[in-house]
């Protein structure tokens, strides 16, 4: 608190270093928005009653000759016309007007911005009106829902957990899933710098993101959108765009505060003591195998590692400026602990997005964020070290504590009570993130900008394990960062005469990456009280890693419009990667896309239904470099893996590929947007198909080869589908508003060609994502193989699987899989209200998955028959049969079926479609008049949130949740969980204050 | 004029940061191939490179081992490894995860050892004398044969099943370069005679042992003691007796300890060849290795492996055998039951116990029972086999102890169960000899000589992706 205090007064300060502007004959100025004070690009500025024009830049600004007696007139498409007459003036500064606030959106494209309305791209916008306040912990959070086509999964309910985005399906196979994420021009490192403890994968890389700090985010979608990214651009491109200051302003302060718990929403009911015990003794007498005599205490593991979950944040910013200077400070301090025991987190991040005019010609600015992530972690999914797992597993009648109350060893099944006691699992996360820049104005209309970015992130995970649970006790400690510096060069031109206007980019840029890590690890300390890796008597681990790679990239873009009607756009860009092979080495991109603005047209004119009504199409293609960054060389690896007896050796890790490189996907979109009736209605529909190829694929090997696989560019896969984004404004009247917004995705996958892939008995050539599901062509990237369930006889009690021709069979075999849907959802969506009347405002947002599977796998384990597996079972079990007719779960004891029952099939298969109430919340502003009177105050709310509330899902679901996917961004493995934490229910208790 | 300065400044910032040579990165953790086979020295590395593979859970690091003992009657199987399990219960399926490792980093060491075979020849090094290249030729093809014959016993029925005519494994002979190949099974004898051919190849240009540390290498006795203990499984007696004489006839360098201190970490006279793991080794990785299954979870293992009735039962018919009396403990397994463990692998912390994959013990055993079913009731045999039964603090047996061959092979057959027992000798001995794995139990009946479900079945994926390969009878 002291600290963001501090900051303030700094800002003060910087705010009294105001400049006066230089004189000129002819007349500048900025045009800002009267909403929320940014700069508008592309407003005409026309001299009255003359041919003479010119528009707007990127920052807002024009200038252009007049004599005193002219008027100049300013005019936007969705903004309220203006006349200014010139008289004495050198500077006509304005403030502009929506004619309705939905034609008013200003979207951040790459490298720019553009009037949504003009624009020719699919770009979906969140703005900071749907994300405020929410309790979330990272920017990917804020994306579940919001936009159509993007399916945001929640890898688990752990904190941190890393989830699946994809925009408009998945664009590689092995190359990974993850958009690229830029944050004010930065191209963020995304490595995972955690191990997963036992889930698939890591912690999220943007852990370290502030949500209190964005302002809006752009989801660039279509080709038109991503393909200034490049090689980089074939997952989509999130843009996240930070709060910055405002002109011609008071210094508003704000303090968010909030506080709230959560709760675990699902728990698998397992079986105590008694139950166990008798089912045990039941099945042995079945089977005729000798009595057991089990214990017969009793601890109640799983509700025992679950808690009730807390969370708090503060933010303080300020944001202010004035016609030279605009600023924005903020610092929020968080701390979450999970539901579940020895999950906590905590969060320290400070920003400062500063820009100054410093001349005429010169603008130089800077955004520049600071954090600190500091995690108590525990494990997760399929590790015994993970609470809810181990919970789940452990024998009902092993007792954490022995009879003098000290913890115990409980062995493979860990005592995950003692562990979270006394075992240390820390991870700290640090991110700098920034650029500085200028802007020089060369000559009219024509901006050159350098911009100097770094993104530097590091993870610092630290373990201990104390002498009980691992005797000796042992120690780790892992050190990873990546350091990234970009240069990035940029020319913009605009200019317009008569109906025409016309913008150009061109730009360089160069990009460059470093990975480093170290680890060290021990066994043998002589006290637990030794807490560091320098106490342990044999050093186990020593690691050094370096790994760097390098992206120089020339691009351009060029866009034409004739009188707001008619739109082009032009995009382009080359990349030289390291990573691609020395054959290979430079990759070229491009888009062309237009728009037909038909609500501009003369015959439009006449009638006043539809207010706004747009065709666009764009074409173009955008590239996958996330290929590892030295897969194209044979190598011979060292290390502990390769020595023997004390000397180093090498052994072959990696087949050669000189002509690998990059993925490449071509993709069209035709869209439709339009408002109609009174600007109730926004609508618009994308159509949008994608064909991918050179996809990457792991080939397998026989392992006969020594190796597992190499990667080739053979494959190809198409993604297409339809997106719908509805927005209603339903009431807008006086005290009283009221809105309703739909979207909706449908998305078809389909894998076009795996050449070179195994081929299945039945002749189809796949790729396998784990031991479950599998890419397939003709099907989906994520579809299940699995032997097919039937449930148990009634007349038997056997359990029955389905032959390969549908006939049941009391035999197990992996001959009989076959394919049973996919982990793709063919919809995906969301829909949200907001009413305010007076001071009180509510909202809801919802989101919906539908025409999934999903895998818990863990159910393997929780409905093994065998007591003799070592852990404990679900009560479901005891659904077992018992009589002829008994319609029943799980088989007879005695059936030869009941050790086999839990194999992997669809009996661990569920429906994935949900519905869930992700967000609620009631506020409260109170009345500008009172809030006045204090003479403190600017304004003043309150509210209560609650995080999913309620979920619809498939009756019979058995697991954590149905939306889950523990393998975060890797795109093979999609919808698949062993025991993954549920999602959390959250109620928050949050305070606005403006000052 | 001042356009122009700032226009300029821009075309240099445009242009000057260009570094196109930055795009040429190599990797710092690597080498490229053509560099691993550039040296003398870096040829010896690759050679270590082999061994250290073979130290991995899945080849020589207990995995493969502790399958052997329970899925014949030497120990139960207690723990939560479903995978295991399954075997354990004789209802393994094809897509048995741990079968497909242990399947899959066999044949890595296979090719990694095929590499050093072809290239270290090319190798043009002053410092890579001709001597010194063959030698490192004999020792990988020493570990390629051991590697084949260590997936022979997983995935194939014994030699003594229609003398070998039955599927066998992909006999792998040439590195991979890239060009993907799909072989099929060789017969079982196939099989044998290539490993033969193997070890007799090495044998003659291995050195002999001379430090403990060369015990962890391929020598000489090595190559001789898995000579032996081929023909024996071959039932070839008077090779298997002839090859293991040419190990224990050199008692200076091959002995019986006088105790059970050997088990451990360092190689002694009673180990011919073991595989050395020390605390950093690749045993640490992955599941662990011999003392994470042996040892309970109070040591820091996990209590995988009990010790069977049927073992506990033989070891009580002489209760005072120290094998039994100080070589296990009674101990919580994994599935909470008392049972006894064994302690010859006692460092589940950091599994440096040696993989003992020859023991001395082993020839003298081999060497009395091939004696004995080609002699009958001998002194020889009776002097080899009192050695290890001394040890244990037993009586010494006498020519007048046994009445028939039968017994007395049989006799012999018991000592060499509870003197290898917990170091996977178990499934082989008893196959061999055409016997059951397990003689009593719910899987009696599958354990039968020859029974499918007693070969493990090749692994889903390695049958999806390469169509030349069988599947085991019965998967």
């Amino acid at each position: 608190m002291k600290k963001i205090l501090l900051l303030i007064l700094g800002l003060i300060f910087l705010v009294g270093i105001a400049d006066s502007t230089a004189q000129s004959k002819k007349i500048t100025g900025k045009v800002t928005s009267t909403e929320d004070g940014s700069a508008l690009p592309g407003v005409s500025v026309q001299v009255k009653s003359t041919t003479r024009g010119t528009q707007t830049d990127a920052n807002g600004e024009y200038s252009i000759e007049v004599s005193p007696s002219e008027t100049l007139s300013f005019s936007f498409i969705g903004l309220v016309p203006l006349e200014k007459i010139v008289g004495n003036q050198t500077v006509i500064n304005i403030t502009m007007t929506s004619s309705d606030k939905f034609l008013n959106e200003i979207v951040v494209v790459g490298y720019g911005q553009q009037s949504k309305k003009m624009s020719t791209q699919a770009i979906s916008t969140i703005s900071s009106k749907s994300i405020a306040n929410r309790p979330v912990l990272s920017p990917q959070d804020l994306l579940q829902g919001q936009a159509a086509g993007v399916q945001m999964v929640t890898s688990s309910g752990l904190l941190g957990s890393n989830p699946v985005i994809r925009i408009r399906g998945a664009a590689s196979i092995t190359g990974g899933g993850q958009p690229l994420f830029v944050i004010d021009g930065i191209p963020l490192n995304d490595g995972t710098l955690s191990a997963g403890q036992g889930a698939p994968t890591g912690l999220n890389p943007l852990l370290n993101i502030n949500p209190q700090d964005i302002e809006s985010m752009s989801v660039l979608k279509d080709a038109a959108a991503v393909s200034i990214y490049g090689s980089r651009g074939a997952n989509g491109v999130i843009l996240i765009n930070t709060k910055k200051g405002t002109t011609d302003r008071k210094t508003e302060l704000n303090l968010d505060t909030y506080t709230g718990f959560s709760n675990a929403t699902n728990m698998i009911p397992m079986m105590n003591t008694e139950q166990y015990n008798t089912y045990s003794a039941d099945y042995r007498a079945a089977r005729n195998l000798a009595a057991v005599t089990n214990p017969t205490g009793y601890f109640d593991w799983p509700t025992n590692v679950i808690q009730q979950g807390r969370t708090n944040n503060v933010s303080l910013s300020a944001r202010g400026g004035n016609q030279n200077t605009t600023f924005f400070i903020g610092g929020t301090y968080a701390t979450e602990s999970g539901f579940t025991i020895g999950n906590d987190l905590s969060r320290l991040s400070g920003r400062l997005n500063l820009e100054h005019k410093a001349t005429k010609y010169l603008t130089l600015g800077t955004n520049l964020s600071l954090s600190n992530v500091d995690m108590d972690r525990i494990g997760a999914e399929n590790s015994t070290f993970a609470p809810l797992t181990s919970s789940f597993l452990m024998l009902p009648y092993v007792l954490p504590r022995d009879a003098q109350g000290n913890f115990v060893n409980t062995g493979f099944v860990q005592n995950v009570i003692g562990l979270e006691a006394l075992n240390t699992n820390r991870y700290v996360a640090k991110r700098t993130t920034g650029n500085v820049y200028a802007d020089f104005k060369i000559i009219k209309n024509l901006v050159f900008r350098t911009d100097f970015g770094m993104d530097y992130t590091s993870g610092d995970s630290k373990q201990r394990q104390v002498d009980l649970f691992t005797p000796g006790g042992s120690a780790s400690r892992d050190f990873q960062y990546d350091s990234k510096w970009l240069s990035t060069n940029t020319l913009k031109y605009n200019t317009g005469f008569g109906k025409n206007t016309i913008s150009a980019l061109a730009g360089y840029s160069y990009e460059t990456a470093l990975f480093d890590r170290i680890l060290v690890a021990g066994t043998g300390f002589a006290s637990d009280g030794l807490p560091n890796v320098v106490s342990a008597a044999t050093p186990t681990s020593t690691v050094e890693e370096r790994s760097e790679w390098a992206l120089e990239s020339q691009f351009g873009r060029f866009n034409y419009g004739y009188d707001n009607r008619y739109l082009l756009e032009a995009s382009v860009r080359r990349d030289g990667s390291s990573r691609f092979g020395a054959d290979n080495r430079y990759a070229l991109f491009y888009a062309l896309s237009g728009g037909w603005v038909i609500s501009e047209e003369g015959f439009m004119k006449n009638q006043k239904f539809i207010n706004f009504l747009k065709l666009t199409a764009s074409y173009g293609t955008a590239g996958n470099d996330r290929i590892g960054n030295f897969s194209s060389l044979d190598l011979y690896g060292g290390g502990v893996l390769s020595d023997y007896g004390g000397s180093p050796g090498l052994r072959p890790t990696q087949v050669p590929n000189r002509s690998l490189t990059w993925e490449e996907t071509a993709q069209l979109d035709l869209g439709f947007n339009t408002t109609f009736y009174k600007n109730m209605f926004t609508l618009s529909v994308n159509y949008f198909d994608k064909i991918t190829s050179g996809i990457l694929l792991n080939v397998p090997f026989p392992y006969t080869t020594g190796f597992a696989s190499a990667s080739r560019n053979i494959g190809k896969m198409q993604n297409n589908g339809v997106e719908f984004d509805l927005n209603v404004n339903i009431i807008n009247k006086g005290d009283f508003s009221w809105s309703f917004g739909i979207n909706s995705a449908y998305l078809r996958n389909k894998v076009l060609e795996l050449p070179e892939a195994s081929i299945d008995p039945d002749g189809n050539r796949f790729v396998a994502g784990s031991g479950a599901q599998r890419a397939v062509v003709g099907r989906t990237l994520n579809d299940f193989f699995l032997v097919q369930g039937l449930g148990v006889n009634p007349a038997t009690g056997n359990y029955e699987w389905a032959s390969k021709d549908g006939t049941p069979t009391t035999t197990y075999s992996a001959n009989n899989r076959v394919f049973v849907g996919s982990a793709i959802p063919k919809w995906t969506g969301g829909f949200n209200t907001n009413v305010s009347y007076k001071g009180i405002d509510f909202s809801a947002q919802f989101s919906y998955t539908y025409g999934n599977k999903v895998l818990i796998d863990g159910l393997r384990f929780t409905e093994n028959m065998n007591p003799a597996a070592g852990f404990n079972k679900s009560t479901t079990v005891l659904d077992y049969w018992k009589q002829a007719g008994d319609v029943a779960f799980a088989p007879a004891l005695a059936s030869t079926t009941a050790p086999l029952f839990n194999q992997l099939s669809t009996l661990q298969l569920q429906n994935g479609s949900f519905l869930r109430l992700r967000n609620a919340s009631l506020g409260y502003t109170l009345p500008a008049t009172l809030v006045e009177k204090t003479k403190a105050f600017r304004s003043i709310r309150v509210y209560t949130l609650g995080q999913n509330l309620w979920l619809l899902k498939d009756k019979n679901f058995r697991g954590p949740d149905p939306e889950v996917s523990a393998n975060g961004p890797n795109n093979q493995i999609l919808g698949e969980s062993f025991f993954a934490l549920p999602q959390a229910r959250t109620y928050t208790f949050g305070l606005n204050l403006g000052f | 004029m001042k356009n122009i300065k700032i226009s300029l400044l821009s075309l240099l910032l445009l242009g000057g940061v260009s570094c196109s040579d930055k795009l040429e990165l190599l990797p710092e953790q690597s080498l490229a191939g053509s560099q691993a086979f550039s040296s003398a020295a870096n040829a010896e590395a690759t050679l270590r490179g082999v061994y250290s593979q073979t130290q991995l859970l899945d080849v020589f690091g207990s995995g493969p081992q502790i399958i052997y003992d329970f899925q014949a009657d030497n120990t139960d199987f207690v723990g939560s490894f479903p995978t295991l399990q399954d075997i354990n219960a004789y209802v393994t399926t094809s897509p048995n995860a741990t079968l497909e490792a242990y399947w899959q980093v066999h044949y890595r060491v296979i090719n990694a050892a095929n590499s050093v075979i072809e290239n270290v020849p090319t190798i043009v090094d002053p410092k890579l004398t001709p001597e010194i290249s063959k030698r490192l030729v004999a020792e990988a093809k020493f570990i390629r044969a051991i590697t084949h014959f260590n997936l022979l016993h997983m995935f194939a029925q014994p030699y003594a099943l229609q003398s070998g005519n039955t599927p066998g494994i992909p006999l792998i002979l040439t590195s991979f370069t890239g060009e993907i190949t799909f072989p099929a099974r060789a017969t079982v004898a196939a099989s044998y005679a290539q490993i033969q051919k193997d070890l007799a190849e090495a044998l003659t240009d291995l050195p002999a042992v001379t430090t403990p540390a060369s015990r962890g290498r391929a020598t000489k006795g090595a190559a001789a003691g898995f000579l032996s203990r081929l023909h024996l499984y071959k039932g070839e007696y008077q090779l298997a007796a002839d090859f293991a004489n040419q190990v224990i006839s050199v008692p200076a360098s091959y002995s019986l300890a006088t105790n059970y201190s050997f088990y451990g970490a360092t190689p002694t006279s009673e180990h011919v060849f073991a595989i050395i793991n020390s605390a950093t080794d690749n045993g640490r990785t992955g599941s662990g290795g011999w003392a994470s299954y042996h040892r309970p979870a109070a040591n820091g293992g996990r209590g995988d492996c009990a010790m069977s009735d049927n073992l506990e039962a033989s070891f009580k018919k002489e209760e005072v055998d120290k094998r039994y009396v100080d070589l296990s403990t009674s101990v919580t397994a994994a599935n909470g039951q008392r049972k006894r463990m064994t302690t010859k692998f006692m460092d589940a912390a950091n599994n440096t116990d040696l993989c003992p994959l020859l023991r001395t013990s082993e020839l003298y055993l081999t060497r009395a029972e091939a004696l004995a079913e080609l002699n009958g009731i001998n002194e020889e045999s009776l002097k080899l086999v009192n050695g290890t039964r001394v040890r244990a603090g037993l009586p010494a047996w006498t020519i007048t102890t046994f009445t028939s061959k039968v017994d007395f092979v049989n006799a012999i057959l018991e000592e060499r169960r509870k003197e290898l027992s917990f170091e996977g000798h178990r499934k082989m001995d008893l196959q061999r000899r055409g016997l059951p794995l397990r003689s009593s139990g719910a899987q009696a009946a599958l354990s039968v000589f020859g029974g499918q479900k007693t070969v493990l079945p090749l692994p889903q994926r390695e049958l999806d992706l390469n169509k030349s390969l069988v599947q085991n009878a019965g998967y």
